[in-house]
C-alpha cells in the first residue's frame, strides 16, 4: 500500500486514507474531477465518481483520454448517479451512502484485480429539498472511519457559490484535509466521528 | 496557534471547539476573498453567523449604500431605522446595540484597510461568550476586507470592461477610417489617371460590389460599370427626375429611390451629373455610402472639368468669329483655329440667321437650334449670338433651304430668314461676306415676301447695286422716278412705292400682288391708278416698266445699306 498518492491536481501528493474537501466556482468542477479520475486511472486505481449535476459524457471528453470508454466499459472508471447511490426519493439516510461506499471499496479490492480505490463525490445533491440532510455532517464524519480501513482516497467537491457558510463550516470540521486553491491544507482540529456525532447528539 | 492536537489530547473540548472554528474561519476568510463578488461575500458571511456562534444575522449596513442585506424583523423599515440609529454613536469598534424583539444585539464592524465599511448586525437570546464573539468579529473584519476587495475588483472589471469598449470603438474607427482611406486613395488615382465618367464608375462598383450608373441631370446614363445592364436604361420623367434632385439636394446625403441610392454630382451648387448604386436588396451599409459620397465628388469634380473645358472652347470660338467678321489677320486667325483643331482654310460663307420660335426663349434658343441645325447638316461649328441674329461660318456650299428648315425644326416651328454672305478664300473676307448676308437679309425683308433664305450672290441686280462705292447717282435715279410716290408716302402714311415694287416683282399679275400685299383687288387696282396719277409713268411702257422695277429694287438696296 503507497505512503501516497498522487492526488492529479496542482502536483500534489496526499497521503493514503485521506478524505478531503475541495471547494469550487462554476466550470472549476469538471476539471477538479477529470484531473482527479485521470491520475487514479494512470496508476491502475478503480474509481468511482457520484454526480448530481455534472454530465458523464463530458467528463469523459475531458479527460482526453482514448482508452476512456474501454476504461468505463470494464468498470474501472464508474460515474454513478446520486440516485442510483443513494436510492431515489425518501429520507437521506448516512447509512445507505456509507454502505454504498464500503460495498465498492471492498468489491474493487478483494479481487486483486485493483489495488487502490479513489471516489471523488459532488455534493450538491445535498442542497436538495429532502428530509435528512441536516445529517450531512454526520455522514461525512462516517466516511472518516470507513478511510483507515482500506487503501482508498475520498475527493468531495462543494459548489461554493451554494453551499451556506454554517454549511462550509461543518464540511470543515469533517474533514481533515482541504484543497484549496493549489494547496491541501491539514486541519489538525478536525472533529473526530466519535466526536462530531457525540456533540450532535 | 502553537497547540498540537497530541497537546490538545483528552484536553479542553471548548479550546478544541474553537480552534476547529478558527481553522474553518480562516478558509471561509480566504473563499471570501477569492470570490471578488460583493453579494457571495455577503451570503457567505451571513450564513456563517449561525455556525460560529450562538447568533442569527440580522442584516448588514454599509456605510455608503445603507441595508444591504436583512433577515428577520430587519426586512421592516422601522426595526433597521431603530439599529441605524444606534450605528454612528458606536465608532469604528462597534459594540452591543438594541434590536428590537430581541434580548441581545451587537453591530459587529466590516472593515477594511481604508477604514469602516460597515456593520453587520447579529442578535441571540442570551449574552455571547467572548470566544464566540471573537470569532464574529474576525468574521466581520475578514467580510469587511472582501467586500473592498470585491469592489476593487469590480472596479478593475468595469475598467477593463470599459478598456474592452473602447478599444472596440477605436478598432471599429480605425477600421473605417482605413476603409474611408483605401476609398479615398482608389477614387483619387482615378481623378488622377484621367479614366473620366466610365473610371469612376468602375472604381465605385469595385469598391462596393454593387453596379453603379453615372447619370446626367436629366436621367440619361452616362456611364455603368458592373452586372446586369438594363436594356434600355429606365427614365423617369422629368417632374420625377427634377422631384429626386431637390430630394437629394435637401437630405445633403444620398437618398433611397427603390433599389437605387441616388448621391449629386454638385460643383459650386451646380447639378451636373448624378451617382446612382444599384441596390435592390437593401443591403448597402455605411462602407457602400461613404464611397457613394466620395465618387459624387469625384463625379462632380470630373463634370466640373469638363464641363469647363467646353466653355473655354466655346469662349474660344466665340472669340474667333467674332474678330473673323470684324477683320482680323490670317496668321493668327489660322493659329487659333488650328488649336481649335478647326480647318479654316476652307472656303466659308457667313450665313445670318435671323427668327423666332414660339413661346419663349430668345437669342439662347436661336442659337442653339442654330448650332444643333448646322451640327446635323453639316453646315459647320463656328458661331455667334449677335444683336437679334445668329451667325454661322459656313465650311462648305449646301442645301442653305434645308439648313432654314433643321433651324425652323429645332425650334419646333415659328419663323426663321436667312441670309448668306459670298464665299471667303481668305481671313480678310470674312467682314465683306458678312455685311454680304446682312444685305441679303435685309433686302429679303424690304421685299415684303415669305420667310425664305437669300443669297447674296443670286441677288443679281441688288448685289450689283451694293457694291457700288458711291450711291448718289443711284439715289438721284430713285428720286427721279419714285421721288413724288416716296414723298406721297411720307405725307400720306401710304405705301404706293411698295405696292408698286410688288407689282412689278409679280410680273403685272395682280392676283398674286393682292395676295402678297395682302389687301382686296380693288383696293390694288386703285393703288395702282394713284400711282399712274401721281408719277405720270405708264405702267404698260416696257422703258418705264424697266426703270420703275430698277428704281424700286435700287430703293430697297438703298435702304439696306442704310439699315
Amino acid at each position: 500500500m503507497p505512503a501516497t498518492v498522487d492526488l492529479g491536481i496542482s502536483d500534489l501528493d496526499v497521503r493514503t486514507g485521506d478524505h478531503i474537501c475541495a471547494f469550487y466556482r462554476g466550470a472549476e468542477r469538471d476539471a477538479m474531477l477529470v484531473a482527479f479520475l485521470a491520475a487514479g486511472l494512470r496508476t491502475g486505481d478503480k474509481c468511482i465518481c457520484v454526480l448530481d449535476a455534472a454530465r458523464p459524457e463530458s467528463l469523459l471528453a475531458l479527460l482526453d483520454d482514448p482508452q476512456a470508454q474501454e476504461r468505463v466499459e470494464r468498470r474501472q472508471l464508474e460515474f454513478v448517479d446520486f440516485a442510483d447511490a443513494h436510492g431515489a426519493g425518501g429520507r437521506f439516510e448516512p447509512e445507505k451512502m456509507v454502505e454504498f461506499w464500503e460495498h465498492n471499496v471492498h468489491s474493487a479490492l478483494e479481487g486483486g484485480e485493483y489495488r487502490f480505490f479513489r471516489a471523488a463525490g459532488e455534493m450538491t445533491w445535498a442542497l436538495r429539498d429532502m428530509p435528512g440532510l441536516d445529517q450531512l455532517a454526520a455522514f461525512e464524519s462516517e466516511v472518516n472511519r470507513l478511510m483507515p480501513r482500506y487503501p482508498q482516497v475520498y475527493l468531495c467537491v462543494y459548489d461554493i457559490e451554494r453551499f451556506s457558510g454554517e454549511q462550509i463550516l461543518d464540511v470543515l470540521k469533517t474533514h481533515p484535509k482541504v484543497l484549496l486553491g493549489a494547496m491541501v491544507f491539514d486541519n489538525p482540529y478536525y472533529v473526530e466521528p466519535d466526536e462530531f456525532l457525540a456533540r450532535r447528539q | 496557534m502553537n497547540l498540537t492536537p497530541t497537546q490538545l489530547e483528552g484536553g479542553n473540548l471548548e479550546l478544541r471547539t474553537q480552534l476547529s472554528n478558527l481553522q474553518g474561519l480562516l478558509v471561509l476568510a480566504m473563499l471570501m476573498t477569492e470570490s471578488g463578488d460583493e453579494e457571495q461575500v455577503l451570503r457567505l458571511a451571513t450564513s456563517s453567523v449561525g455556525g460560529l456562534a450562538r447568533c442569527r444575522p440580522e442584516g448588514v449596513y454599509l456605510t455608503d449604500r445603507g441595508w444591504r442585506w436583512t433577515a428577520g424583523s430587519f426586512r421592516w423599515e422601522p426595526d433597521r431605522r431603530a439599529v441605524e440609529e444606534q450605528l454612528p454613536g458606536l465608532g469604528s469598534l462597534g459594540g452591543a446595540v438594541e434590536v428590537p424583539g430581541r434580548p441581545c444585539g451587537w453591530a459587529y464592524p466590516l472593515r477594511s484597510l481604508a477604514g469602516g465599511v460597515g456593520f453587520l448586525i447579529v442578535s441571540a437570546e442570551e449574552a455571547s461568550s467572548p470566544a464566540e464573539q471573537f470569532l464574529l468579529r474576525v468574521m466581520a473584519q475578514q467580510a469587511g476586507m472582501a467586500l473592498a476587495n470585491a469592489r476593487l475588483h469590480a472596479q478593475e472589471r468595469a475598467t477593463a470592461e470599459e478598456l474592452v469598449k473602447v478599444n472596440s470603438t477605436l478598432g471599429a474607427t480605425v477600421q473605417a477610417l482605413r476603409r474611408s482611406m483605401e476609398i479615398h486613395e482608389r477614387l483619387t488615382k482615378v481623378a488622377m489617371s484621367g479614366e473620366g465618367q466610365e473610371g469612376i464608375a468602375r472604381a465605385v462598383h469595385e469598391l462596393t460590389g454593387h453596379p453603379v450608373a453615372v447619370e446626367d441631370r436629366h436621367g440619361n446614363l452616362r456611364a455603368w460599370a458592373g452586372p446586369d445592364r438594363p436594356d434600355p436604361y429606365p427614365k423617369h420623367g422629368t417632374a420625377r427626375s427634377e422631384e429626386l434632385l431637390r430630394r437629394v439636394l435637401a437630405s445633403g446625403r444620398p437618398i433611397r429611390d427603390g433599389g437605387r441610392l441616388l448621391a449629386v454630382a454638385q460643383p459650386r451648387g451646380d447639378v451636373l451629373g448624378v451617382l446612382v448604386l444599384i441596390d435592390p436588396d437593401g443591403t448597402a451599409g455605411e462602407h457602400e455610402l461613404v464611397a457613394l459620397e466620395h465618387g459624387a465628388t469625384v463625379l462632380a469634380m470630373e463634370l466640373a472639368r469638363l464641363r469647363s473645358l467646353a466653355e473655354t472652347e466655346l469662349r474660344l470660338r466665340r472669340d474667333l468669329v467674332e474678330d473673323l467678321l470684324a477683320g482680323t489677320d490670317q496668321e493668327s486667325a489660322l493659329a487659333r483655329a488650328q488649336a481649335l483643331g478647326y480647318d479654316l482654310e476652307r472656303v466659308h460663307r457667313v450665313v445670318v440667321v435671323e427668327g423666332q420660335g414660339r413661346g419663349d426663349g430668345g437669342a439662347d434658343r436661336l442659337f442653339h437650334a442654330v448650332r444643333r441645325a448646322a451640327g446635323r447638316t453639316g453646315a459647320g461649328s463656328l458661331l455667334v449670338s449677335r444683336t437679334g441674329t445668329v451667325v454661322l461660318l459656313a465650311n462648305q456650299d449646301l442645301d442653305w433651304e434645308r439648313l432654314r428648315g433643321a433651324v425652323l425644326h429645332e425650334l419646333g416651328g415659328g419663323r426663321v430668314r436667312i441670309g448668306v454672305g459670298g464665299g471667303c478664300g481668305r481671313v480678310g473676307d470674312f467682314p465683306r461676306s458678312y455685311r454680304e448676308a446682312q444685305t441679303a437679309l435685309r433686302v429679303q425683308a424690304g421685299s415684303h415676301g415669305t420667310d425664305r433664305v437669300t443669297v447674296f450672290d443670286e441677288l443679281g441686280v441688288y448685289r450689283l447695286l451694293s457694291r457700288l462705292e458711291n450711291t448718289a447717282e443711284v439715289e438721284r435715279f430713285v428720286r427721279d422716278w419714285l421721288g413724288t410716290l416716296l414723298d406721297y408716302d411720307a405725307r400720306k402714311q401710304s405705301e404706293l412705292v411698295r405696292t408698286l415694287s410688288v407689282y412689278l416683282e409679280r410680273g403685272g399679275n395682280y392676283n398674286a400682288t393682292a395676295q402678297a400685299l395682302v389687301v382686296h383687288r380693288s383696293t390694288l387696282k386703285y393703288r395702282l391708278q394713284r400711282i399712274r396719277e401721281l408719277s405720270g409713268h405708264d405702267l404698260n411702257d416696257p422703258d418705264s416698266r424697266f426703270n420703275l422695277q430698277l428704281a424700286t429694287r435700287a430703293w430697297a438696296t438703298l435702304r439696306a445699306l442704310r439699315s
